[in-house]
């Protein structure tokens, strides 16, 4: 009897065992990718819960794109996936509080026939409220992923327009297979760049237009209103310029205008003060003599994710004239002043958050670092990517912190987050995992070669992944005393065949091999930067093409190639 | 201890004078100056006492009241702050120049305190300038007054808030080459112009009038009135008709500028000043009749085709057939010398020490509409003050102290080599710096209009 049973027990295992594959199989996944399981343990690591929480070992529990518990004494589901965090720091998912991450502009619409430059369609002027960020938005372009890769999991998205270029809406940085979307329609996009050759040309026909888009709006809505309940009266005009403001005015969304300096940011202002809508300053990058004006403003505050340039701080020469030397140094105080200007927003306590709009992934935590060295504190550092931000964009419900309910959105690096050896090594968005690689600290010198360096001259063959497709050329390098120089080849992005560019900075650094060179582009000078590490003679790292992203570059070294010139 | 609580009171004066309001007000006496009024004649060995940014006091004699800082002007020339009636300075944008008519665009949203063209303006003498639009439109953009308090941040707090509406207007070559040769639309000759201007005033009273109907109507119970739709510019228009905004039209040729006149008169508005006006001497009686005169330059000409046929006597020749005249800069570099610019007219004309400084004083703060404020010593007057080593009508002048409402800005004894604001963080030092020329923007921003054009005449402007 009881042998009876069980072996009825195996057979049912059997049957249902090879039942649910077949079902596994019914719901087709053809491609392999679905998950084993979604519910994930990430044990013993130490865990960062919000922003001036000190770190405390404990276990994240997540089920389902939700973080189900945090602490030391879970009980685990046996469906549970255990990644060991032993080593690991566990920090909220990072939010970009606006962004451009995944986002190409769309077409400029034709000019018709009789098209009158004074008076231009709101569409072709850069009026286009109506647009989404949404339709010009793509979770696999390669943007998407090295925004990802330096810790964020959300993002306003900002769609690319004119003044009035459209409608941002924030999104999860996650699965291909969803849509990603958090809140759509979440602020309308201004700027006061106004159209090259038309109506408005400049800032202060923006400033103009602005003003007389708000008031018609409004006296439009009071058309329609009175269309509604009075009869015998002619239908009122509905533009979807009008339609689409409506929401601004009603004070449903804000107004997200990009204000880089100062005086833009007091024009951002007064625009508010004349109309009320609701405002949030973004792309800041000059704003230190304001800071009280903004306070006083009650605006929302984005900073732009980037340090200025240290060219001309770099340029500065000791033997310089003393007249130079005048200007220099206030050069350089300016330089040291804008480094430490966030810290001067922590100081007055407006609870800034960051953008990435025009900031390259890969320059991101240096930035970070800098701005700490120069004052900000890490608090407020973490704060601005994740619980400001996470307020400012109407989502601390769901996002910010690591905590019960929250959505499953994790950094898992390998050291405290702003550390400047630190990596990431996995990030949780939506409780997907993304695992990236990590390095071993660089290596000493005398684990190279004898004579403790790695040897580069030479012609490298390599090969480029892109959207485009693969691509290859070739890579030559010479020493010229201590410095190296070079050319490379590649596919003419302007025509057929390969052009040649020489390569500039060639930096070698133990076996970290980065160098650049310019491609001409449709008449745009493209910065191309490469940087990897050197194995005997193979070389593996990835190409920064301007603010297109990076992608794969790999190359060998082949010492009977003859480069083309 | 005393000193202790004069500085307290310091302070705290200080920290009063910030909170009550963002911008300066001084109190100073300057003591023994040859003071040039313009309005009163000149006073010898005389003070001129300033409390809270007014003239309190002109005589001799004079004390100062407690905490109020004398100045010793013994053998110097005091003279009212010199007034540039059409300058460029301190503009992120001149020229919205897409469309024949901008009047909807104001100047006070672009203001720049920052550029340093403020500062040299004072270190000449000058503390109000009209920050114009530029001549691309035949109606362009509402204009600016400025006061030129170097040293603030804030856009207002270099805007001369109690200063009437000003707007710009353009007639000739530069309209009908941007918007006729430049884009195929109308004007693209004078005929264009006036068609432009009249065009657009029918139209503003048009808008008017729905307006007023709308608004007479709304108010009674159950109608059916609906709001029109909101035109700034045409606004702007129904307010020039009634005399709100003072015009100041960029001119030169006789025909255009009675043209002007003409088509003002048809439509009832007297508050008319006009620019450049290099043939204004042509028709210097209607001008004297019909408008609020003429801003000139005093020599300069020949740059395009319409400005051949002028003259240096052209501000003489207009002051005695009464019209108010005044000389200006256009101009980032002439504007720090426009003493000099007014002293030509004695070379050229004749003038009187008297008329030649009213033309840059108290002439052009009639045109700017402010003349019961400034351009002149006069008690009552806000105190922009300017002392003078030399007669400013001299060669050999230099200026010395130049005072908005009481407050020096500039000190030639304070005068640093770098008297910027602020510098970007990423800028790039050179070790030389060449002067360029003339730094003209009546035309900027509007480069690319022209590219065509260019290309096809080899023109250069």
């Amino acid at each position: 009897m009881k042998k009876e049973l069980l072996h009825a027990g195996v057979f049912c295992l059997l049957v249902s065992g090879w039942l649910s594959s077949s079902l596994a199989f019914a719901q087709s996944d053809p491609s392999g990718k679905k998950r084993i399981t979604d519910t994930y343990a990430i044990t013993n690591a130490t865990v960062f819960t919000a922003p001036g929480q000190s770190g405390v070992k404990a276990t994240v529990l997540i089920k389902d794109g939700l973080i189900v518990g945090v602490g030391s004494n879970l009980s685990l589901p046996n469906e549970a996936k255990t990644i060991a965090g032993d080593s690991l720091f566990i920090y909220p998912g990072f939010i970009d509080a606006a962004s451009d991450v995944g986002i190409t502009k769309p077409k400029d619409p034709e000019r018709p026939d009789d098209f009158v430059s004074s008076n231009p369609s709101d569409e072709i002027a850069g009026i286009t409220p109506w647009r989404s960020a949404v339709d010009q938005f793509s979770i696999k372009d390669s943007k998407v992923d090295d925004l990802r890769k330096v810790g964020f999991t959300i993002a306003q998205i900002m769609p690319d327009g004119g003044m009035l270029a459209g409608k941002a809406a924030i999104i999860l940085l996650g699965a291909e297979n969803s849509t990603n979307l958090l809140k759509e329609n979440s602020g309308l996009a201004a700027s006061f760049s106004g159209s090259r050759g038309m109506y408005p040309g400049t800032a202060v026909g923006v400033m103009a237009k602005f003003r007389e888009i708000y008031d018609n709006t409004e006296l439009s809505s009071q058309r329609s209103q009175k269309y509604t309940t009075v009869s015998g009266l002619k239908r009122p005009e509905i533009t979807p310029t009008y339609s689409a403001m409506q929401e601004v005015l009603s004070g449903q969304i804000p107004v997200l205008f990009s204000t880089s300096s100062e005086l833009e940011i007091r024009r951002a202002i007064s625009l508010q003060k004349e109309k009320g809508f609701k405002l949030v300053l973004t792309g800041l990058e000059d704003y230190e003599e304001v800071i009280d004006v903004i306070k006083a403003s009650g605006a929302s505050v984005l900073v732009k994710l980037e340090i200025p340039d240290d060219k001309a701080i770099k340029a500065q020469k000791d033997d310089a004239t003393e007249e130079v030397k005048v200007l220099n140094a206030r050069v350089k105080k300016a330089y040291d002043e804008a480094v430490a200007q966030a810290s001067k927003l922590e100081a007055a306590g407006i609870p800034f958050a960051f953008t990435t709009v025009g900031v390259k992934s890969g320059d991101i935590m240096k930035a970070l670092q800098t701005m700490i060295k120069n004052g900000l504190s890490e608090k407020s550092a973490l704060a601005a990517l994740t619980t400001n931000s996470a307020s400012i964009l109407g989502i601390s419900k769901v996002a910010g912190s690591i905590e019960k309910g929250k959505m499953a959105n994790l950094i898992l690096s390998t050291d405290s987050i702003f550390a400047e050896d630190s990596q990431i090594k996995h990030i949780v968005v939506d409780g997907y995992i993304y695992d990236y690689d990590t390095k071993a600290k660089k290596k000493d010198s005398k684990d190279g070669k004898e004579d403790g360096t790695v040897k580069i001259e030479g012609n490298w063959e390599y090969t480029s992944e892109s959207p485009a497709g693969s691509s290859g050329g070739i890579l030559s390098i010479q020493k010229e005393g201590s410095d190296y120089t070079g050319t490379i080849t590649y596919d003419d992005p302007s025509g057929s065949g390969k052009a040649t560019s020489p390569i500039k900075n060639v930096v070698l650094d133990g076996s970290t091999l980065s160098f650049s060179f310019d491609v001409t582009a449709n008449g745009m000078e493209i910065l191309v930067e490469v940087s990897g590490e050197v194995d005997s003679d193979s070389f593996k790292g990835t190409m920064n093409v301007g603010e297109f992203g990076s992608f794969p570059f790999e190359g060998t070294l082949n010492p009977t190639l003859i480069a083309n010139k | 201890m005393k000193k202790a609580n004069y500085f307290l009171a310091a302070l705290l004066g200080l920290s009063i004078q910030f909170a009550s309001a963002q911008v300066k007000k001084g109190s100073i006496l300057i003591k023994n100056a040859t003071v040039l009024t313009i309005t009163e004649g000149t006073l010898e060995n005389s003070d001129v006492l300033v409390q809270d940014g007014i003239i309190k006091k002109v005589g001799q004699n004079l004390n100062a009241p407690n905490g109020v800082t004398t100045i010793d002007a013994t053998g110097k020339f005091l003279m009212p702050g010199i007034i540039d009636a059409h300058s460029h300075l301190g503009l992120d944008v001149v020229n919205e120049a897409t469309a024949p008519i901008v009047a909807e665009v104001r100047m006070k949203d672009v203001v720049n305190p920052y550029e340093v063209g403020i500062y040299r303006a004072l270190a000449g003498g000058v503390t109000i300038s009209h920050a114009m639009h530029g001549s691309a439109n035949v109606i362009g953009g509402q204009n600016a007054t400025l006061k030129h308090r170097w040293g603030s941040t804030d856009p207002a707090d270099i805007i001369m808030q109690d200063a009437p509406r000003t707007i710009k207007f353009a007639l000739g070559e530069n309209p009908t080459r941007v918007h006729g040769r430049g884009n195929n639309i109308q004007p693209r000759t004078r005929m264009g112009v006036e068609a432009i201007l009249r065009n657009g005033f029918n139209e503003a009273i048009q808008y008017q009038k729905a307006w007023d109907s709308y608004n007479s109507e709304s108010s009674k119970k159950g109608n059916s009135a609906m709001p029109p739709v909101n035109n700034e510019r045409l606004q702007i228009l129904s307010d020039i008709l009634n005399d709100k905004i003072i015009i100041h039209c960029h001119s030169y040729r006789a025909d255009e500028i009675y043209m002007l006149i003409n088509v003002a008169r048809d439509f009832g508005i007297t508050k008319l000043v006009f620019q450049h006006t290099n043939e204004g001497f042509k028709v210097a009686p209607e001008i004297a009749e019909y408008t609020m005169g003429a801003s000139v330059f005093a020599d300069w000409w020949a740059y395009k085709f319409e400005v051949y046929y002028s003259t240096a006597y052209n501000a003489a020749i207009l002051t005695e057939n009464g019209a108010i005249t005044s000389i200006n800069s256009d101009d980032a570099e002439l504007i720090r010398h426009l003493y000099h610019e007014a002293a030509k007219t004695q070379r050229y004309g004749g003038m009187t020490d008297e008329q030649a400084l009213a033309m840059i004083t108290i002439n052009p703060a009639k045109q700017l509409g402010i003349s019961d404020k400034v351009g002149s010593i006069e008690e009552g007057k806000q105190a922009d003050l300017v002392i003078f080593e030399g007669h400013p009508l001299s060669s050999y002048t230099v200026p010395q102290m130049t005072f908005v409402d009481g407050v020096k800005y500039f000190d030639i004894k304070e005068d640093e080599d770098d008297q910027r604001l602020k510098v970007a963080p990423t800028e790039m030092v050179d070790a030389v710096m060449i002067y360029e020329g003339h730094d003209s923007r009546c035309m900027q921003d509007t480069e690319h209009l022209f590219e065509t054009t260019n290309s096809l005449f080899q023109l250069n402007y």
